[in-house]
């Protein structure tokens, strides 16, 4: 059997999923990737390790009889992840880190790494699936339809897929735990993690405080508007609001409000009424493609956010973008999310960040 | 295939005359050796007899020897327990040490430093284990100065003239203190110069038990404790003492001296044998500070093109348990100080520190050049492939 790198994030997902590759014969590698501290300091750079699941993930590995490393990709995990959602928000977009995160700084620096150490395969605690065929690799939704994190590894270059094992996505997340149990891991209740894991308090505004200029337009105040331009209010830096958000608009309007769209370079946040929010033409860029590409006409399901329900939709342009027309309105679409596209059999055809929406009307 | 360890500066597995040793004092004769009844009694005279072992074997007399839990806790209470006894008299005192010092100086010194409890001076070490003693000079013509240089450096092997700098200082006046946790067993460590006024050791680098180290203080030199809540260990290490941990140090440290010349003519022996097969298979391989004058039982090895936690992992998956430097630093990517003080800031190899033992043979010896040589390549691929 070959020998298989599996990153353990210290989880019960990826522990099950180490184990399940040493049932399978495999001479199995755990890894964990230290990504960030969270003290930022120097002199707990030890301790902070236990709380992104090393410790945890070293003992499951021990009690599978496995060896673990840690890999530290601080820099690039910086540089991609960290740095990029910093400048998406700056740019008045909402960004999806663990896309970035799970395609390209984990994925590939796994690939590049478990060669060194003699890996042919790698493998992850994900719930998706991939399908090895002698025409291709496809990558596909896991069997859990709560759990699926299909929507995070789009971005992934096409020619890992071959190399890609996810021992949990052919799982539920309840035999998952199951299985955890039945063999004692320590890992086998603990909690899912939901936050952004660089933001653990849930308050992303503090890190951009942190990391842009305190004068950077997108923590200034800027104006409230309607789409006709009336002014309705003012805001404290448009960083703090997400297309569809309601919450942090100051009240006084005879209905209840929500983000329509967000004007960087006049700081305008633009606000509107629930039916305002719903759109079904979207602009997707920074384009990968996991199969061979759609071209105009096709048919696909395109899934806007993570854990919402993918929506038919038919591609209307195709170069290095792509315009979509959804057969239904969508509630908030939001600039910087990922758009992934499905065929019928919940295959990933392939992705992209949204850049802008609008809807059939006013095209 | 059978594992190789090649990491006995790390830690090394306890002999069995010195597991024997410790037996006793882990069941039937447990007593406090403070207290005054028949076990008490017992307890004391075995540790009484453990720092006369002890104290023979590095030349000094029983009441110079105080046993400590480690080298690292001997080392903080040479530097900061002299240095604090030297300011309740004389006002702030002057800390020099060498660039490549352990950790346990290293940090604790720049840690005194800020908080303003003494001037710390650093002094350069060059790859040929020259020390810039200028600076140290001054520093001892300027006022009470303590000096802290180890013998045998962890990393590299790198030996430090500890009899010349004695020399200096007793010439000077100030306190010499040196770390000889690597140096034992493997090249003759003695108390004798009389410069030498402080010196740590401990006991699971040689074949004895993790937790047991021992801080020589030669009479007449003052330090003021860390710890404070008893009498034991002259009131300079208090807490009830370890008695198996004693009897098992100086059952070790008897032991080390004893066989030091024979074995460090066979670790020499297999030390050479390897960097030979190093150089001649594996281009672009530094031996480190390789020209000096260094302990027989270390090899450090610079390796260009190559990530050096990366280059550690796949030498162990192959089964070589090796270290990046030392096992202390392992898991951070920051470079090494004592690399940088040798080699500058900006010198880009990995280190892969291999150190050879009792149990360490000519076929451990082949083994680890074939799966350094396998290794290496393979690590070097990836840099051009990224």
């Amino acid at each position: 059997m070959s020998r298989v790198l599996v990153a353990m994030s210290g989880g019960v997902d990826s522990s099950v999923a180490a184990a399940l590759l040493v049932d399978a014969g495999h001479e199995v590698v755990g890894v964990t990737m230290k990504t960030f501290c969270y003290s930022g300091t120097p002199a707990h750079s030890k301790t902070c390790c236990g709380l992104d699941g090393i410790m945890d993930a070293k003992r499951v590995a021990d009690a599978l009889g496995i060896p673990h490393y840690v890999f530290d990709v601080e820099e690039d995990f910086t540089r991609d992840v960290i740095d990029d959602f910093v400048s998406e928000y700056a740019q008045g977009r909402t960004p999806n880190p663990c896309v970035n995160c799970n395609s390209n700084t984990k994925f590939k620096d796994l690939l590049t790494r478990g060669r060194a150490l003699g890996c042919d395969q790698i493998a992850s605690g994900h719930y998706v699936r991939v399908e090895h065929a002698p025409e291709g690799s496809s990558l596909l939704r896991g069997l859990d339809p709560d759990k699926d994190q299909s929507y995070f590894l789009w971005a992934m270059p096409r020619s890992l897929l071959p190399k890609l094992l996810f021992p949990v996505g052919e799982l539920t997340k309840s035999a998952v735990r199951a299985h955890a149990r039945d063999l004692a891991l320590i890992t086998a209740d603990k909690p899912e993690s939901q936050e952004i894991c660089f933001v653990p308090s849930g308050n992303y505004r503090d890190l951009l405080e942190k990391r842009l200029s305190p004068v950077h337009p997108a923590l200034q105040p800027g104006p409230i508007v309607r789409r006709n331009g009336e002014v309705v209010g003012e805001h404290s830096g448009y960083a703090s609001f997400t297309v569809g958000q309601r919450k942090g608009l100051r009240g006084g309007f005879p209905e209840p409000m929500f983000v329509l769209q967000i004007r960087p370079h006049t700081r305008e946040v633009v606000v509107g009424n629930r039916d305002e929010l719903f759109e079904d033409v979207v602009d997707i860029g920074g384009l990968n493609w996991l199969a061979e590409p759609p071209t105009v006409g096709d048919r696909v399901n395109a899934q806007l956010r993570y854990r919402a329900a993918a929506v038919p939709a038919v591609v209307t342009r195709i170069d290095e973008s792509l315009t979509l027309e959804l057969a239904e309105p969508q509630l908030a679409v939001s600039p910087g999310q990922s758009a992934v596209l499905f065929d019928d059999r919940e295959r990933v055809l392939g992705g992209g960040r949204i850049v802008s929406a609008s809807t059939r009307a006013l095209v | 295939m059978q594992p190789v360890y090649l990491d006995y500066a790390a830690t090394t597995p306890m002999r069995s005359e010195v597991r024997e040793a410790m037996d006793p004092y882990l069941s039937d004769t447990f007593g406090n050796p403070s207290s005054r009844h028949r076990w008490g009694r017992k307890a004391s005279a075995a540790l009484e007899h453990a720092r006369a072992v002890a104290a023979e074997a590095l030349g000094a007399q029983p009441r110079e020897i105080f046993f400590t839990r480690g080298g690292t806790e001997s080392d903080n209470l040479a530097v900061l327990g002299r240095c604090r006894a030297i300011s309740l008299e004389d006002g702030l005192p002057t800390l020099a040490i060498s660039a490549v010092e352990h950790h346990a100086v290293y940090d604790t010194a720049r840690w005194a430093e800020e908080r303003g409890e003494l001037r710390l001076v650093v002094l350069a070490v060059d790859t040929e284990g020259s020390i810039d003693l200028d600076p140290l000079r001054v520093a001892l013509n300027d006022g009470p100065t303590v000096v802290s240089v180890m013998w045998v450096n962890n990393e590299t092997g790198l030996f430090l003239p500890v009899p010349e700098i004695a020399t200096l200082v007793e010439e000077l006046g100030g306190t010499l203190h040196t770390d000889a946790v690597q140096a034992i067993g493997k090249v003759p460590v003695s108390t004798k110069h009389s410069g030498i006024r402080l010196l740590s050791a401990t006991a699971h680098k040689i074949y004895g038990p993790r937790g047991t180290g021992l801080l020589f203080v030669r009479e007449g030199t003052d330090v003021a404790p860390l710890l404070y809540g008893g009498g034991q260990e002259g009131a300079l290490r208090p807490g009830t003492e370890d008695v198996a941990g004693a009897v098992g140090f100086a059952t070790a440290l008897r032991l080390a001296v004893e066989e030091q010349a024979e074995e460090s003519v066979r670790l020499g022996a297999l030390r050479d044998a390897f960097e030979d097969r190093v150089l001649a298979q594996i281009e672009g391989v530094r031996i480190n500070a390789g020209a000096a004058r260094r302990s027989p039982s270390i090899s450090s090895l610079g390796i260009d093109r190559a990530e050096g936690e990366l280059l550690l992992n796949a030498l162990d998956l192959e089964g070589v348990a090796t270290s990046g430097g030392s096992a202390c630093a392992s898991g951070s990517n920051a470079a090494s100080h004592v690399i940088s003080a040798l080699f500058g800031p900006d010198d880009a190899k990995a280190t892969v520190r291999f150190s050879f033992g009792r149990h360490s043979s000519e076929a451990d010896v082949s083994r680890a050049v074939a799966v350094l040589a396998d290794v290496v390549g393979r690590v070097r691929e990836l840099e051009g492939v990224s």
